[in-house]
């Protein structure tokens, strides 16, 4: 199972790399400590259906969003600028794309939903999945966090 | 999404003089059925959309035979073989994998707007 979870979170961490890299030209680090889940966050939420059920929900403060949206887009975003939710949910859709990217076949075999973004929290949320993996990361200082439940 | 396509687009040299942008596969179908008579020079198209996602979008767009002689590029997530099969099935003609560089969509883009 301890080999289970450091290769889930090792995807994880590639598929984050990656998607910093890429897209918004800037590193990002793990780093140690609770996924910060208080009401107040954005918070982004994909689902696995199919040989892997689970979600990816990814959890971001306002101004978290808005650099995010900056670095994307390459214009400036406040932190109540609808772009920030969006940038939101497009980072959490290529973290959970790429790490399921990274599945070998048969799990590889599913399907990954369009992202949900609330600021409402997750309200009447009853996590259904059993084995959560969950890892804050940062770049430049701003600091996001994710979660991986099955 | 759409944004950070478009500022990847300009980075390729592209000036894009008109951006009709749907959210879903359905408002994307309107758009091509709103427009026949306004030729459009490329569709994007990510697979994983609410209400109509890019596959069904494809689907309806050749069973109607909306804006058939236009590209299509699909950009998403969804990179398994299975899905870049399907799309090309659909009728795409280019597929890129997100997360991608400002380069890898000069490169998939360009000769398709060339060709067309």
């Amino acid at each position: 199972m301890a080999n289970a979870q450091d290769e889930a979170v090792s995807r994880l961490d590639s598929a984050v790399s990656e998607v910093f890299e890429m897209m918004l030209e800037r590193s990002c680090d793990p780093m140690e400590g609770e996924v910060d889940t208080v009401v107040g966050r954005i918070v982004a939420r994909i689902q696995f259906t199919g040989a892997v059920d689970g979600e990816c929900l990814l959890y971001a403060s306002p101004a978290t969003a808005s650099i995010t949206a900056e670095a994307l887009l390459g214009t400036p975003s406040a932190p109540h600028d609808p772009m920030a939710d969006d940038a939101i949910g497009e980072l959490c859709n290529m973290i959970a794309g790429g790490w399921k990217s990274k599945l070998k076949s048969p799990e590889a075999d599913c399907l990954i939903s369009a992202p949900k973004v609330t600021r409402d929290g997750l309200e009447g949320y009853r996590p259904q999945f059993g084995t959560k993996f969950s890892r804050n990361y940062s770049f430049q200082g701003n600091i996001f966090g994710v979660v991986l439940a099955f | 999404m759409r944004k950070v396509i478009e500022r990847a687009l300009h980075q390729a040299g592209l000036e894009l003089t008109e951006v009709l942008q749907a959210s879903n596969g359905e408002e994307a179908l309107q758009i091509l059925r709103d427009n026949q008579s306004n030729p459009l020079a490329l569709i994007l198209s990510d697979i994983n959309m609410p209400i109509m996602d890019g596959l069904q979008f494809l689907e309806i767009r050749r069973q109607e035979n909306l804006a058939q002689g236009v590209p299509v590029v699909m950009i998403t997530t969804e990179g398994n073989e299975t899905f870049v099969m399907r799309a090309i099935a659909a009728g795409a003609q280019g597929y890129i994998c997100k997360p991608f560089t400002a380069e890898q969509v000069k490169v998939r883009v360009l000769p398709l707007l060339r060709a067309a």
